[in-house]
Parts: structure tokens; C-alpha cells; sequence
């Protein structure tokens, strides 16, 4: 199964597997990485599933909708990489990269 | 410590996971009434009724936390409990617990119908409801839901199919009475149903699959109830507790009884938001009052301070609301653009909610303003827009 590296709050590096087709927060919250709250369940809603990107993820997903990039402004200490969790879905590209898990989400 | 749950929804699967997060050295027994796994509500009647895939999407706790070694599942309702001895009761075994948590949660209303099958009445408000609902739709042309609430009209958008005619029949004056006229039009503009308001239902037709309501018969060839909800406090009543409304409890999530707690949907407490004590019906209610235990649990134990907030999916339109309201606020628009409509709910100069319309910046503003305490009318509409006055806040 294809899998991304997670580097959590602690900076601990955790290997999640995924299955394309599912979300980021899908991948992360079923393994229990540390570090994303996800209060209203992957509806782009409470900007507490905050992650950000590493350069090779470029080229590889849509533009955030303004809906997210509106919420993501929110969060803490936002950088141009940032994404809610639940908004970035999976692909077989995506196998072996990685991102981070913002250090708080409020 | 030991800790009884009793229900393992948001609220139960919340505590648990703060309460694993938080080191608690006890053993944590859940007494899950359902045949599922805890999963995920909100999407039931959102994404995932539009398109159902794998349960495991819906997924509530992480597995490490689901199957961490100090938590006991038990698949079963619970059929008693004795607080003074901690003694919580399935269908054949006993458990002994120091502590006994009820989040038991709500259930949905059902009107019984003269004429209407069980097999054509539908609710939703478990996993097993909407399978349920979504074998029943092969072939349905016509679909009726009772009720006009955010639920009715989140089913009606993901409900929606060219071979379907979907009607909301309001019993009340108008459709979504919790929002703004303003929001709720927003909302209704875009909606996949017709709206019917001042209904009655009468009786059903089963021969031309029609309600017989005091507009006349309206097809439908099944029903959804979505009239709201009502509390499950039989348990509370059981730990002789006086429960009417909801679960009294105190800002800790305490009931009178010193062996039980509260929380979730089912408690009534006071809310500071509102000066009120009032049982709230969202998933903020259940995540913050879950924390609020699992802190005292834990040992630091803080009051509940919360603000509610609430979402609603329809379609490409996300209403989402920071505060409540109650439905006599006053209302006052602040932004309605092609794109955007933001509404200020309020009594006089006191704001009690936002509510956005596709406009997350504004919900979001709203919240960390609530945050920080009261909002003024005057300075809001000064301001131009919730960010703006989160902004002069903090420079």
C-alpha cells in the first residue's frame, strides 16, 4: 500500500498507509497521528485539521478551494503550504511523501 | 478509577480519546448500544447519503485509541444502572465502576401516521437509519420529508435525482425558523425541494401513495421524519435523577448525583454564551462538554465556557453559524453579496450569532471574537465586516 511520512507535533516521523481515492485526515486519523483534532469530522469546518505540505508535493493537487483557503487563514501560523487535512484526497502519486502536522491547531 | 460510559458518539469518543491523550491511568468501560463501530454523524445526512462508500470513511476514533489496552468495549445496551454502587447492567452481566458517564445522546422524533407502513417511515440519526433509507430509494419518484429544518433540506440536496421530486412539508410558517429570514433564503433559493409551509398531515393513502394533509394529498411514496429530536434520559431517571429537558448538570459536567456525569447533547447546563441553561443540539456541544470532563477526570478540572457553533451542507452553499440565537433575535445583514451573505442575529446591541452563508472568513472571525466576549452591534456594523472587527481588536 502506498504511504506518506507524518511528522507529528513532537516531531516523532510516523509512516501512515493509504489507500487512493481517501483523504489526508482519512490516512492520518485512522493511524492516530498525533496532533489532528478534526472537530467537525472532515467538513471543512473548524479549521482544526491544519498539515503542511513539503515542496514535493507541488504540481500534485488543486488550488485550495476559497472556502478552505478562507478557514486556513485561521489557523495558526498559516504558510502558503499549508492544507486542512481533510480537503487534500489521495493519490498513487502521493506515495512517499511528506508533511507535517502544524503544532497547534488552536 | 474505573469509568462506566454509557453511548459512544461524539461525545463518548471524545472524552475517551482526551482521556487516552491525557495519560489517564483507569480503565474506561463504553457500553456501545449500536451494532457499529463509533462513527462520524454529521456526514449521514451530507456527503455520504450523496454518496455512500465504506463505513470505515466515517470512522469516529483512531484505531491506536479504539484499541488501547485500558479501554473496554461492550456491544450492548445498557438496561440499568445503580449509582450508589456503580453498578451498570446489560442485558445478562454486571459491571462495577467508580465513576458512571452518561452520553446516551438523543433520538429522533417519530409522529405516527394513520395508514403509514414502518416499512415507508424513515428518520435519520444512525448509520443504521440511512442504510436503511438508501435500500428503500430503488425506483422512488416522490419523497416526502416532514419537517423543515437544516436536516430536511441537507437530505433534500443529497437526496436529489432527476427521477425524484422532493417536498419539504412544514408544519410551522416558514422553512429553517432557527436562521434569519435573510440566510434562510439564501439557502432555500438553491434547494432541490419544494416547500410547502402550514401543513398538517392527516392520514396516508397507501392505495395512491399519497399524505392526505390539509393541502390536499401529496405524494409520497416514503416519509422522512425530520421533526427533531428528543433526549434519551430514561437511564438518568433510572440513577433517580430529575431529568425533563435534558441531564442537569453543573459547569463541570457533574449531575446531582456524585457518582454520574453528563454530557453530549443529552445535558442541560448553563450555557455562558447565553446566560442560560439550555440542552444544545451540535457537535461543539458534545466535543466541548466531553472536554470539560475529560479535564476535571484528569484532575484539572475547568468550567465549561464554550461558545456553540454549528454547519450545515447544501449542495455548494455552507451555511455556518457562530452563537445561537434564539428565533425572536432580531436580524441585521451585514454582508450579501453574490457570493457571500452574512447575517448579525441580536438583541438590541448584544449579538448572539453569526450567520454565514459561504463566507468561512466571517464565521471563523465571529468565533474568535465570541472568544473573547460579547459583541457589539454598533461596533460590528462600524467595522464593516466580523474580520475587520476581529482585526481592530487586536491591534
Amino acid at each position: 500500500m502506498p504511504q506518506l511520512t507524518c511528522i507529528d507535533p513532537n516531531d516523532q516521523a510516523i509512516d501512515v498507509t493509504f489507500e487512493p481515492g481517501e483523504t489526508v485526515l482519512q490516512a492520518t486519523y485512522r493511524a492516530g497521528v498525533d496532533g489532528i483534532l478534526a472537530e467537525c469530522g472532515g467538513g471543512c469546518s473548524c479549521a482544526t485539521c491544519h498539515v503542511v505540505l513539503n515542496a514535493d508535493w507541488d504540481g500534485t493537487l488543486d488550488a485550495p478551494s476559497v472556502q478552505e483557503a478562507d478557514m486556513l487563514s485561521f489557523a495558526i501560523d498559516p504558510t502558503p503550504h499549508s492544507r486542512l487535512a481533510c480537503q487534500v484526497q489521495l493519490i498513487d502519486k502521493h506515495d512517499g511523501l511528506t508533511l507535517t502536522v502544524a503544532k497547534r491547531q488552536y | 478509577m474505573k469509568i462506566g460510559i454509557v453511548g459512544a458518539g461524539q461525545a463518548a469518543c471524545t472524552l475517551i480519546a482526551e482521556l487516552i491523550r491525557g495519560q489517564f491511568d483507569g480503565e474506561i468501560i463504553v457500553f456501545n448500544g449500536e451494532s457499529h463501530s463509533p462513527y462520524q454523524r454529521p456526514p449521514l445526512s451530507k456527503s455520504w447519503l450523496a454518496d455512500p462508500t465504506e463505513t470505515e470513511s466515517l470512522r469516529l476514533l483512531p484505531e491506536p485509541i479504539e484499541r488501547h489496552h485500558s479501554i473496554q468495549w461492550i456491544q450492548s445496551q445498557v438496561k440499568a444502572i445503580e449509582p450508589d454502587h456503580g453498578v451498570i447492567v446489560t442485558n445478562n452481566v454486571s459491571y462495577t465502576v467508580d465513576h458512571i458517564v452518561l452520553a446516551t445522546g438523543t433520538r429522533a422524533k417519530k409522529l405516527s401516521i394513520d395508514g403509514l407502513s414502518s416499512e415507508k417511515t424513515h428518520v435519520i440519526r444512525t448509520l443504521d437509519d440511512v442504510m436503511s433509507l438508501n435500500s428503500a430509494l430503488d425506483g422512488v419518484a416522490n419523497i416526502a420529508i416532514l419537517g423543515a429544518g437544516f436536516l430536511a433540506f441537507e437530505l433534500a440536496s443529497s437526496l436529489k435525482h432527476p427521477t425524484r421530486t422532493i417536498r419539504v412539508l412544514a408544519k410551522g410558517i416558514r422553512a429553517l425558523p432557527q436562521i434569519s429570514v435573510k440566510a434562510a433564503d439564501r439557502l432555500l433559493d438553491a434547494t432541490p425541494a419544494s416547500i410547502r409551509v402550514g401543513v398538517t398531515v392527516e392520514r396516508y393513502d397507501e392505495d395512491n401513495a399519497a399524505l392526505i394533509t390539509n393541502h390536499g394529498p401529496i405524494p409520497a411514496d416514503l416519509v422522512i421524519m425530520a421533526i427533531g429530536a428528543e433526549p434519551n434520559i430514561e437511564l438518568a431517571h433510572a440513577c433517580g435523577l430529575a431529568a425533563n429537558e435534558g441531564i442537569p448538570t453543573d459547569a463541570y459536567m457533574q449531575t446531582p448525583h456524585p457518582r454520574v456525569s453528563a454530557i453530549g447533547e443529552v445535558s442541560l447546563h448553563e450555557q455562558p454564551h447565553l446566560n442560560q441553561r439550555i440542552r444544545i443540539e451540535s457537535i461543539s456541544e458534545a466535543n466541548d462538554t466531553a472536554s470539560t470532563l475529560a479535564k476535571r477526570l484528569l484532575g484539572q478540572p475547568e468550567p465549561f465556557h464554550a461558545t456553540p457553533w454549528f454547519w450545515s451542507d447544501q449542495g455548494d452553499l455552507k451555511l455556518q453559524i457562530a452563537g445561537l440565537s434564539a428565533r425572536t433575535d432580531e436580524e441585521t445583514v451585514l454582508i450579501n453579496s453574490e457570493t457571500e451573505c452574512v447575517v448579525i442575529r441580536h438583541q438590541g446591541d448584544r449579538v448572539t450569532a453569526i450567520e454565514a452563508v459561504n463566507a468561512a472568513k466571517e464565521f471563523m472571525a465571529a468565533r474568535r471574537l465570541f472568544e473573547q466576549g460579547t459583541i457589539s452591534l454598533e461596533n460590528l456594523l462600524n467595522a464593516g465586516s466580523v474580520f475587520s472587527l476581529l482585526q481592530s481588536s487586536r491591534s
